[in-house]
């Protein structure tokens, strides 16, 4: 389908939509939006990718909210939006759509736009010493003055009843993790209550996207979620470089795959090792360490950089491979592959670690739908959600793959949906790097200048799951606005649900590690 | 005069050796798991780096966070003089009744019990529950194994178990499969007791699946290097009753210095050989989840009962 099919096919007849790059955006006004938001989701069936707001009061004196659909197969995304004139509320549709309801929360605590009919608008992220007066990402906020501290409580949700009691963890934990609360409601050992309480590593990054230069903008990306440095930058640069209308040489689209799958490569294995570390299961778990520290010592090789930071850049990257050390890489996949296989032989033949994977951290298909999760987490349930295959980017469609799922949702599944993508990532290295080009221009030489007050989206598949940014420029071509939504941010919000019920508190660092999600992604 | 060497050795065999042996658990499990690990002296060095720390004490705590420490050390020394180490003269002991060795541990459990709930920290409190919950399950196998051998040498003192379970001839076929028995309900016993895999994992840092770990949580400086010189203490002195009470062969009988001597390098000998399995265990199972916890405890008893019924 081109762009005017799916115009015709979603978009109400009643608008006036524009086209730019990849997506679509149309206004919608506040009466009706619930009704097309509602019908873009459930009648016909599209993804919210995410929900960004703008502040433009500036140039004319309105709050923009988007709702960004994707359209799988497509690449291509539907944005309707909300234009708030001179006002400081718009309409709740938690109701209508419950994934929502946390996009709004975020949107209240950095915009201060109320979202009407909210059941819980706690702030998020933003908590306790943060003055509730006080929105950073409106353009009037002065981000050099430090804000005094309030002191407003948080309310945790409550559970009273004979012989409940609390369990408060962390937000300092006793490993080398990153720093988050959760909170216990528990009767016995078993957990009926579980709420994370995050923001602790909130590091303003969506305000110094609007401030910084545009070259460190990309290292900033970089920053984001440490782990994902390279599909973060790679998701921001995508969308900058639709911006800019740039042409990504094909040596680049290459390596950018082959990169992303290295990256996904040394993680997988680290969680495949932490998984089973986790129970106690020893050997998995330093072989997860030793396979994951291969991986990255190529990433130092083929890079300088174990995280692969400073490869992206605007229109390309930055390092080749040289041929010797392709043939090296390749010779290394061949290695790793039977390696790995050997040890997930040895691991499935375990009894006590199956015993402790199967049928813990259950997630229920309902309550995953509800929340929109995506990536591992949403392929164990069966989902086949994959950005790689559902918005091919970089040069995805080359290598058509099947997208690894389980079906049970329990920890067990999480770890094999880990399993199976290591092969795939290991064939689509192999294929990547047969296929690359020889020598020749990296980075596009096309001059930066943006499009002027236009709107741009980033999508890539990092290993925990999509990860999607939104980029406005403003009236001078200047980025005025980014927006970042990390896999975590989704995915942290069903944990509750995952952890409760039938399960008990030890079991909880295993299912919390089946997730491995990023606090540094959702606090940005 | 050898006599009272003896006597100093008996005395200071178990806190001196056990931080070694602790060394070594520590050792075969880092090269069963391609890590080179730490020397095997490095517990040693653990004590005396906590000895010269300072200590952080909750404003909460009562006496019996103080003083628990010393207490469970102090059970851990009386234990370990009064079981059978490598001479098995030393009959007249009241305290080598195995009844009172397995409760004067019970009062070290119990107070840790009670230090970890003292100070009102969440992860003590469970810790506490759990570490009641599974030593209230294991006190039934681990009295009922030994119970076997108190029955088939018609003493309750350990020594006396010992020299003669070790004169047994292989005439009494029954009595062995029955000793069999008990000493597999005796290990299962031993590791949920010394807080070893399948139980709980003495090196994990996730709070929340901790049982001995989470209530000595608070514990920092010179208490915390008496608790782990405790713990060390009292795998040793579990290992040394697994070896010497149901493999007692060549443990000296008379004082002897020839015996002696050859009796002390075979007790380090199998007390390694104990060692090894528990890393070989740890490195090649999962712990299993806290709720199935109570079918092994009951395997163990259950198996002590069979051989109590063999026996009599």
């Amino acid at each position: 389908m081109d762009h005017n099919q799916i115009i015709d096919k979603y978009v109400p007849k009643n608008t006036k939509p524009e086209i730019s790059g990849n997506i679509i955006t149309y206004k919608i006004y506040s009466n009706n939006i619930s009704r097309v938001v509602y019908k873009l989701y459930h009648t016909d069936k599209l993804p919210l990718k995410t929900i960004a707001a703008t502040d433009e009061r500036k140039e004319n004196e309105s709050f923009k909210i988007f709702y960004v659909f994707g359209v799988p197969g497509e690449n291509i995304f539907l944005v309707p939006y909300l234009l708030l004139y001179n006002e400081e509320k718009f309409p709740s549709l938690a109701g209508a759509v419950h994934e929502t309801a946390e996009y709004e929360r975020k949107i209240k605590s950095f915009f201060g736009l109320t979202p009407t009919g909210h059941l819980n608008p706690r702030p998020i992220i933003l908590h306790e010493n943060w003055p509730d007066n006080l929105f950073p990402l409106r353009k009037d906020f002065n981000w050099q003055e430090r804000p005094e501290t309030a002191n407003t409580p948080y309310n945790f949700q409550k559970i009273e009843g004979e012989g409940i009691y609390e369990i408060p963890v962390g937000p300092v934990h006793a490993g080398i993790i990153e720093p988050g609360h959760f909170r216990f409601s528990m009767a016995g050992e078993e957990i009926v209550l579980l709420e994370p309480k995050l923001g602790y590593t909130h590091k303003g990054s969506e305000k110094l996207f609007e401030i910084l230069p545009l070259n460190e903008k990309v290292r900033l990306s970089e920053r984001i979620s440490g782990d994902s440095s390279f599909s973060h930058s790679l998701a921001f640069c995508q969308a900058i470089e639709s911006l800019n209308e740039t042409e990504v040489p094909e040596i680049s689209e290459y390596l950018r795959v082959i990169y992303s799958e290295l990256e996904r490569l040394a993680n997988h294995f680290g969680d495949i090792g932490a998984i089973m570390l986790d129970t106690g299961f020893n050997f998995g778990g330093s072989h997860g360490a030793r396979m994951r520290e291969i991986v990255m010592q190529w990433n130092e090789r083929l890079t300088g950089s174990r995280f692969l930071r400073g490869v992206n850049v605007i229109g390309g990257v930055t390092k080749d491979i040289p041929p010797q050390l392709k043939d090296e890489l390749l010779q290394e996949m061949i290695r790793l592959r039977q390696d790995f296989t050997e040890v997930i032989e040895i691991a499935e033949e375990s009894s006590s670690l199956l015993n402790r994977l199967e049928r813990t951290g259950i997630l229920e298909p309902q309550v995953a739908g509800d929340h929109g999760v995506v990536g591992i987490v949403a392929r164990s349930i069966g989902l086949k959600v994959d950005a790689r295959i559902n918005y091919p980017y970089a040069a995805y469609d080359k290598f058509p793959f099947d997208i690894a799922t389980e079906k049970d949702g329990d920890v067990y599944a999480r770890f094999h949906v880990r399993v199976k993508e290591v092969y795939t990532s290991i064939k689509i290295i192999q294929e990547a790097l047969k296929m690359k080009p020889v020598r020749s221009v990296l980075v596009a030489t096309k001059e930066i200048s943006l499009k002027k007050n236009c709107y741009a989206i980033g999508i890539t598949e990092g290993w925990r799951g999509e990860i999607v940014y939104f980029a406005a420029t403003d009236s001078d071509g200047n980025i005025s606005r980014v927006d970042v939504r990390d896999p975590s941010f989704l995915n942290w919000m069903v944990i509750g649900h995952a952890a409760k019920d039938y399960n008990i508190v030890p079991d909880f660092p295993l299912i919390n590690k089946s997730f491995n999600l990023s606090y540094s992604g959702f606090d940005v | 005069m050898k006599l009272i060497i003896i006597c100093i050795i008996q005395l200071i065999l178990v806190p001196a050796l056990s931080p070694f042996f602790v060394g070594i658990v520590r050792k075969v499990k880092a090269r069963l798991q391609n890590r080179r690990g730490a020397s095997v002296f490095q517990p040693y060095s653990d004590i005396w780096k906590l000895l010269h720390k300072d200590e952080v004490i909750s404003e909460d705590a009562s006496w019996i966070f103080r003083y628990t420490p010393y207490i469970l050390f102090s059970i851990t020394i009386i234990v370990g003089a009064s079981i059978p180490l490598f001479v098995t003269t030393f009959t007249n002991y009241f305290t080598s009744d195995f009844l009172v060795v397995v409760y004067l541990l019970a009062l070290g459990t119990f107070f840790l019990a009670l230090a970890g709930l003292d100070v009102g920290n969440a992860f003590g409190g469970f810790g506490s529950s759990r570490e009641m919950t599974v030593s209230a399950l294991t006190e039934a196998g681990l009295v009922f194994s030994i119970l076997v051998l108190a029955l088939t040498a018609h003493t309750t003192n350990l020594f006396s178990i010992a020299s003669h379970i070790e004169s047994l001839t292989l005439h009494s076929h029954a009595q062995y499969v029955s000793i069999c028995l008990a000493f597999i309900g005796f290990i299962i016993a031993l590791l949920a007791e010394t807080g070893r895999f399948p139980f709980d994992n003495p090196s994990t840092h996730l709070e929340l699946t901790m049982i001995h770990e989470a209530m000595i949580l608070e514990y920092s400086g010179k208490r915390l290097a008496l608790i782990e010189w405790a713990s060390a203490n009292k795998l040793l002195i579990f290992i040394s009753l697994g070896s010497n009470l149901f493999l007692p062969w060549g443990i000296a009988n008379s004082i002897d210095s020839a015996d002696i001597i050859f009796s002390l390098v075979l007790f380090l000998l199998k007390v390694t050989c104990f060692c090894v399995a528990i890393a070989a265990l740890e490195s090649s199972i999962a712990k299993v989840r806290y709720f199935r916890i109570p079918d092994l405890l009951l395997t163990s008893f259950i198996l002590s009962v069979i051989a109590i019924i063999l026996v009599i």
